[in-house]
């Protein structure tokens, strides 16, 4: 079988050394939910295996102060019942719990879950070789382009790629301007969840902005009463444990009835989590009605390029941001 | 012999075993120096094999043999040598590529992890060939018309009915999914080839592997302990079985090939995709008087499956004296297409009670009324009286569960209080009442053991629990020391288990094999005394062990069905008999809720009324109905197999992107039986259910979500998509 090292460090830092030392093919490993996968899948194929699951207080939740804390390997099932997260974050419980199976939060954890690749069906049979992917084989064309596109991205995408950022958690970090703490061999730094992803412009197979060796080692919310008027709203192609056709993180300030600062991401149907300011603009200082909220939905999709099969997402995806927002505004500030 | 009464409420005899986790499926039984195989799929869906590089494969530390179609090419592959009921194509015999992903190569290897690995190093070169995915692409080749079902004049009869629709409606391909993967180990021991896998027809492997290799049938043994879900998939002898039994035979080492799922999407069977026209006459007042039924299915270039049956059951739910229904297939380079549950009913119902939907409004009528204005006495087919004709009470009862008086007609008229559009949908279903011949063995022993074999097999549908139940209704026995030996050739004489003639073939013969044991019991001494069980009375007699066997044949079969049983083949008889026909039926009401906005439908509710004759497990029979309304769900709302025809390949191979219905989808079902015996059919007065279950089930929710919405979509799966 084919070989593969694999240390499991005690350090941020020695998983990093280790990580350097293993050259070419190195990957960490957390939960494993989406490496294991994509190995089996033959798309994933690394020699070295670091994982960082032992590595001391990267599985720490602390939600007492100014700014979230959740670390990288926090799992999604503990963050997703954190009662502080439930009780002012909803947004944050509902992305997480709407995401995969409660086997699968088990193990899956909130800094792994922000690097899932995509569910593009034609990337995930990729290896057979069948079809071009250029996320896959670079310069080989994409498949999905001119295919059964149902599930690819009407926002973000380029010529090279269409292929959807499939995760839940990262559209509701995206609202609540969540940053990410990284540590790598240049030392620690952070930045904005939303500057994790890439556009795939020409170049789809690089998706993250990862240097080389860096770890998601925390995930930061900065607090906000705007929380508590949250929802994330995921409609699917069945009830459970299955990936967003549309959905929506939405956080509300009100005065009143009038909405004073709205937050809204849309995910199912982009290439990266998407923040759709546009929308926010046009329900920022408005009075709250469903008319508005649907209006505001369709301003999220003005810029939507629809593929053969995908056009109805603008409608859908106009009304769960809509849904979205009567959630939210409906709930106890 | 006792009278047809109902049955006692049993617990199902393997529950607390599957519940422990206890049962050893084909693919769990560990044996001594086992060998694991993996095969490579080919990466075109037709053309040839110009050259395989097995080099790197062979390479593989852990890699025993690399097996191509040179090492297979002495297969006889016939659909004769292969038990008569397979695809009459088998892969790994030459070079030719006929269908997407079919195998090129067979990799053992002492692990499964080194197999799967060599199996990707298998180096073929290819030359493609141009091909056609589905039937709506060029290339796609429909065969002539053939008459299934005729009867009066339909067309003199439509061209002068007052109301008619003609419409169409489509099915997509769908795929069973079983969570047992099909799987073939075979080794061999004392000179016999011992062949285990999870499959609903032990008969077939035993037959169509002895027939493939060139060997004695006796001396080999075809054993199925338990299968986990077989849904019509595992009842042919599958592409992999010869392969790895020759594997095994030519390394002299047990071999497992357990098929990964992707690979099933491409290797095993599934329902075709077919489209149905359908016209329908009625008067004014709702009588049906003509019928025209004309569907294509898909089919593979070459294969076995050569007919489709859509109108054999819709023909007989309602008196239509003008019926014409004629069906074709439409050839495309596919794998071949096999049977999944109500393989032909289902379709077929989906849309013919559709159609029937789309009348009682050009009607004006209840849907419910239309049905029950259209009951038929006879057989309007074939003139002859029904064993039992009881879906007007499957309807009516059904209605009384559901509160169905409290509909409103109009489509789009009724709203829940959160603002989702409530629909109300009904619909009908038969499914023919067949029986097969049977062989059963009973041994009763002094120490309280008794050991039932008999032919049949447990794809967790119940046929133990209903063989069972028939034995402790008849005979005083100890139930906890009950063995019911089945699935297996080398416990008896076996037959195919499907079309829901399982309960139908085994249970009369279980009675039988009661009588002449009974008799024999007498003989010794004297009838049983009451309350008296039969280890007692053997003690008595100083007999530790009586045991008797007899040969079954359904109704009206002669011994040329058992004969052809003992050749391999499959002998089964009904829905038509000399004197009668015989169907289950069931009626399905349906309340879909819809989303206003983002038009989600929910199922919140379901009632399901099945006659299925006496019920021999009330609770094994329960399941099965309330299983069959959740496959009609997922065929209704979620499941299609996606399928690119520039490549040919069923993209959403696994079940995270095949959306089957979870458990979140799926409402209240209340499940009725009328349990009325149908002595007419046999000595048990039983027939099957399993199939009967889901006919009419996807119907029902296209109807709901037709009176719901007032959008009648012709297709399935209706999704958002088709409502927004």
């Amino acid at each position: 079988m084919r070989a593969i090292t694999y240390t499991r460090p005690a350090t941020a830092q020695a998983a990093i050394t280790a990580f350097a030392q293993a050259g070419e093919g190195a990957r960490y490993i957390a939960g494993g939910t989406t490496l294991y996968d994509l190995m089996k899948l033959g798309i994933e194929t690394p020699a070295h295996l670091v994982d960082v699951s032992a590595i001391e207080g990267l599985g720490s939740i602390d939600t007492g102060g100014d700014v979230l804390r959740f670390g990288g390997m926090a799992t999604m099932a503990d963050v997703a019942r954190d009662r502080v997260v439930m009780e002012r974050y909803p947004l944050l419980a509902e992305a997480l719990g709407k995401a995969a199976s409660q086997q699968l939060r088990n193990m899956a954890t909130v800094g792994g879950n922000l690097l899932q690749r995509t569910r593009c069906l034609y990337f995930r049979n990729g290896a057979s070789g069948l079809y071009p992917c250029n996320k896959r084989e670079p310069g080989s064309g994409c498949a999905a382009i001119g295919g059964l596109d149902r599930g690819q991205a009407l926002l973000g995408q380029s010529d090279a790629c269409t292929a959807v950022s499939p995760g839940d958690w990262p559209v509701a970090l995206v609202a609540l301007d969540a940053s990410v703490e990284v540590e790598g061999p240049d030392g620690t730094r952070t930045m904005p969840v939303a500057d994790l992803y890439r556009m795939p412009g020409d170049t789809p197979h690089l998706e993250f902005t990862l240097r080389p060796g860096e770890i998601i080692t925390a995930v930061m919310v900065p607090a906000t009463a705007a929380g508590r008027r949250s929802t994330y709203h995921k409609v699917r192609d069945r009830e459970s444990y299955a990936f967003a056709l549309a959905s929506a993180a939405v956080a509300l300030e009100m005065d009143g009835e009038t909405v004073r600062e709205a937050r809204i991401a849309l995910g199912g149907v982009a290439t990266v989590p998407w923040r759709a300011r546009a929308a926010e603009a046009l329900i920022n200082g408005a009075p709250l009605t469903r008319e508005r909220a649907l209006a505001t939905g369709h301003a999220a999709f003005a810029d939507a390029r629809p593929g053969r099969h995908n056009a109805f997402k603008i409608q859908l995806g106009a009304e769960v941001v809509a849904d979205a927002v009567m959630i939210a505004a409906g709930r106890a500030s | 012999m006792s009278a047809l009464t109902p049955t006692q409420d049993r617990m199902r005899i393997d529950a607390r075993d599957k519940v422990l986790g206890r049962p050893l499926f084909a693919a769990d039984i560990p044996l001594r120096g086992l060998l694991h195989a993996m095969t490579t799929p080919a990466r075109i869906a037709k053309g040839r094999i110009t050259a395989i590089d097995t080099m790197a494969a062979a390479a593989v530390p852990g890699v025993v043999r690399v097996f191509t179609h040179e090492d297979f090419a002495d297969l006889r592959v016939t659909p004769a040598t292969l038990g008569g009921n397979q695809p009459g194509f088998q892969p790994l015999t030459g070079t030719e590529i006929v269908f997407r992903g079919q195998p090129v190569a067979l990799v053992v290897a002492a692990t499964l992890e080194a197999a799967t690995e060599a199996a990707e190093l298998v180096e073929v070169t290819y030359e493609a060939a141009p091909f056609t995915a589905t039937m709506d692409e060029p290339g796609a080749e429909p065969q002539p018309y053939e008459t299934a079902v005729e009867a009066g004049d339909a067309a003199a009869a439509m061209a002068s009915a007052e109301v008619t629709v003609d419409v169409e409606y489509r099915h997509p391909q769908n795929h069973h999914n079983p969570l047992e993967m099909i799987s073939t180990t075979a080794h061999v021991e004392d000179g016999r080839l011992i062949v285990r896998e999870g499959t609903q027809n032990t008969n077939a492997l035993k037959f169509g592997t002895a027939g493939a290799l060139g060997l004695d049938p006796q001396r080999v043994d075809a054993v199925s302990p338990y299968i986990g879900g077989g849904f019509g998939q595992k009842n042919v002898l599958q592409l992999q079985s010869v392969l790895v039994s020759r594997a095994a035979m030519a390394l002299g080492r047990p071999v497992k090939l357990v098929m990964p799922r992707a690979q099933l999407f491409h290797t095993a069977s599934h329902r075709p995709a077919s489209r149905h026209r359908i016209r329908l006459g009625a008067s004014r007042a709702g009588r049906i008087s003509a019928a025209i039924y004309e569907s294509d299915q898909e089919n593979a270039r070459y294969d076995h499956f050569l007919r489709s049956a859509h109108n054999e059951a819709v023909s007989r739910l309602y008196g239509i004296p003008n019926y014409l229904g004629r069906e074709r297939l439409v050839r495309v380079d596919t794998n071949p297409p096999g049977h999944m549950r109500a393989p032909h009913e289902h379709p077929g119902s989906y849309a013919f009670e559709s159609a029937v939907d789309e009348l009682s409004y050009a009607l004006g009528m209840d849907p419910l009324a239309l049905r029950l204005a259209n009951d038929a006495e006879r057989d309007a087919i074939s003139g002859k009286p029904f064993t039992s004709r009881t879906l007007a009470a499957c309807l009516d009862r059904g209605a009384a569960l559901f509160g169905w008086s409290e509909r409103r007609a109009a489509p789009h008229s009724m709203v829940a209080e959160d603002g989702s559009l409530v629909g109300w949908g009904v619909a009908s279903g038969a499914y023919k009442g067949t029986m097969c011949p049977c062989v059963a063995r009973l041994r009763v022993q002094a120490d309280g053991l008794t050991r039932l074999s008999v032919s049949g097999h447990e794809m967790g549908q119940g046929i133990r629990s209903a063989v069972g139940a028939e034995l402790m209704e008849l005979l005083p026995i100890r139930a906890d020391r009950l063995e019911i030996r089945l699935g297996d050739t080398t416990a008896i004489d076996q037959h195919h288990t499907a079309g829901s003639w399982g309960t139908g073939g085994a249970v009369p013969a279980v009675r039988a094999v009661v009588g002449r044991f009974m008799a024999a019991l007498t003989e010794l001494g004297g009838p049983l005394r009451p309350g008296e069980s039969v280890h007692t009375r053997l003690m008595a007699l100083k007999r530790p062990v009586l045991e008797v066997e007899i040969e079954h044949l359904g109704t009206s079969q002669g011994p040329d069905a058992l004969e052809r049983m003992r050749r391999g083949g499959v002998a089964v008889v009904g829905p038509e008999y000399p004197d009668f026909v015989s169907f289950s039926w069931i009626a399905h009401f349906v309340e879909v809720r819809v989303e206003p906005t983002t038009r989600r439908i929910r199922v919140p509710r379901v009632v399901s009324v099945a006659d299925c004759g006496r019920v021999m497990n009330r609770r094994t029979a329960t399941s099965q109905v309330a299983g069959g309304v959740v496959w009609g769900i997922g065929a209704a709302l979620r499941e299609a197999a996606e399928i690119d025809p520039r490549y040919g390949f069923v993209l959403n191979n696994d079940l995270a992107d095949y959306v089957v219905p979870v458990n979140a989808d799926i409402g209240a079902i209340t499940v009725d039986l009328l349990d009325i015996a149908d002595p007419m059919l046999n000595a048990s007065g039983v027939r099957g259910v399993g199939e009967v279950a889901m006919v009419g089930a996807a119907a029902a929710v296209a109807n709901a979500v037709y009176h719901a919405t007032g959008k009648r979509i012709r297709h399935l799966p209706i999704r958002i998509d088709d409502l927004l």
